[in-house]
């Protein structure tokens, strides 16, 4: 009876899977993974041109004083816009799906980590003072979304997955203060109990945090 | 010999039943994620995403490439790379959110009960639809900025208290945005389940004006 079971189980189980994952998961996987590699060397390409272009204003530069003065103030708008990569001492988020639960579970949704979890987190971590941050190497600046489709999350439009280290360059002592807020984080410091999701705040030192990699994407909106 | 073949054949039977019970455990294990475990329908939505955000980067590359090209020729021909160096400022500046923009986009006008994470979800939702400068009651929103509650049912704003209804205003491809927000089961679908009382309108605008953010750390 126990082999007919497993058996049974053990057929079903691979049935469910088959129908759809067969005739459309794989080629739609494909051509997402596809799709993310392009990205990657698409943003590779984006890099060398803007170096190239560096290259020319600093040479530029070199040769006039008007030229050397907008350098500086680019220079400085690409550090607040999180263009340049940086290293400070700060805090690491880390979080990540709980390692009990079980697929299928009733309580699967409280155990994993969602797009909004990231999301308050940021918030969270901006609140208390960070000047720079980085998730799973994404650095996060005007444009950035979190986006959850089904189970998989983007950052900046690139595919993450779990675990996510969230890397905050900022005052420890003001960042780790409003990690430590009983107020804040309230539903994800509850999960993390009774849960088991994966949720820790450390105080490190020497963090890197990248530059930006993608597209500005300043095509409407004009100066004033 | 029929003792152990009889051994032989239950330590067969064992081995494929030991065989069966972590397969099936393995199935049951562990959640984890995986592409392949996303439905057809999400896995062509990030597909969808993933193609439009390789769209903007090969835009971006195009128009780098004359831009390199058009500062090579200037310098080569003595004339320094002024205007290009005052292109990028004015493109940093908008993306860094420190001077004041102007644009065509979207308003969303929320009237009624709402709350920080709310909004904070709404920024983000503009954000991902391809917002350039989004502002909120005309306060800029920041590449670092916080939202948190307020006193009376209010809004902070980077510690500045806004008070509701709220008029957010989104510079970017007022089409592209409106569609993302107003979309079946987009945002506002979802927003006018969780606050039925609350009155949202979504407009497009032909032009829209937002201020620089208040402060950078």
């Amino acid at each position: 009876m126990l082999f007919g079971f497993l058996v049974t189980a053990q057929w079903q189980g691979q049935q469910e899977r088959s129908q759809v994952a067969v005739r459309y998961n794989a080629p739609l996987t494909d051509a997402a993974l596809l799709f993310q590699n392009e990205q990657n060397d698409l943003k590779r390409q984006l890099q060398d041109l803007r170096a190239q272009l560096d290259q020319i204003q600093a040479s530029a530069a070199s040769q006039s004083g008007a030229a050397g003065e907008l350098e500086k103030r680019i220079a400085e708008l690409k550090a607040q816009a999180g263009l340049t990569a940086m290293v400070g001492d700060g805090v690491v988020v880390q979080l990540d799906d709980s390692h009990t639960v079980t697929a299928g579970a009733p309580n699967i949704d409280q155990a994993i980590c969602h797009s909004t979890d990231l999301t308050d987190i940021l918030n969270t971590a901006w609140r208390g003072g960070a000047v720079a941050i980085g998730v799973n190497g994404q650095r996060v600046v005007s444009s950035t979304s979190v986006y959850c489709v089904g189970s998989t999350i983007m950052v900046n439009g690139t595919l993450l997955s779990p675990p996510f280290n969230i890397a905050v360059i900022g005052p420890q002592n003001g960042v780790l203060a409003a990690f430590d807020d009983p107020s804040q984080l309230r539903d994800i410091k509850a999960r993390r109990d009774v849960q088991g999701l994966g949720f820790r705040v450390t105080r490190a030192n020497a963090i890197n945090v990248p530059a930006y990699d993608g597209a500005l994407t300043v095509r409407f909106a004009v100066p004033q | 010999m029929r003792t152990n073949a009889g051994g032989i054949a239950a330590t067969v039977v064992a081995l494929f039943l030991g065989v069966l019970v972590v397969t099936q455990f393995r199935s049951q294990d562990v959640y984890s994620r995986s592409l392949q475990l996303e439905t057809p329908a999400s896995l062509t939505t990030l597909i969808a995403n993933l193609s439009d955000r390789n769209n903007s980067l090969r835009d971006e590359i195009f128009d780098l490439r004359l831009r390199v090209a058009a500062a090579r020729d200037s310098v080569a021909n003595g004339q320094g790379s002024l205007a290009e160096s005052q292109r990028e400022i004015d493109q940093l500046k908008v993306f860094a959110a420190v001077s004041p923009a102007r644009g065509q986009g979207i308003t969303v006008k929320i009237d009624g009960v709402f709350d920080d994470r709310a909004m904070s979800d709404l920024v983000n939702e503009l954000r991902n639809a391809g917002a350039e400068a989004i502002a909120v009651n005309d306060m800029r929103v920041g590449p670092r900025s916080w939202f948190a509650p307020g006193p009376d049912r209010t809004i902070l704003l980077d510690g500045r208290q806004l008070n509701g209804p709220w008029t957010v205003k989104a510079i970017g491809a007022s089409d592209v945005v409106y569609v993302a927000i107003t979309r079946t089961g987009g945002i506002e679908g979802q927003f006018e389940l969780i606050y039925p009382r609350t009155h949202f309108t979504v407009a497009k605008q032909t032009a829209l004006d937002v201020a620089a953010v208040l402060s950078q750390r």
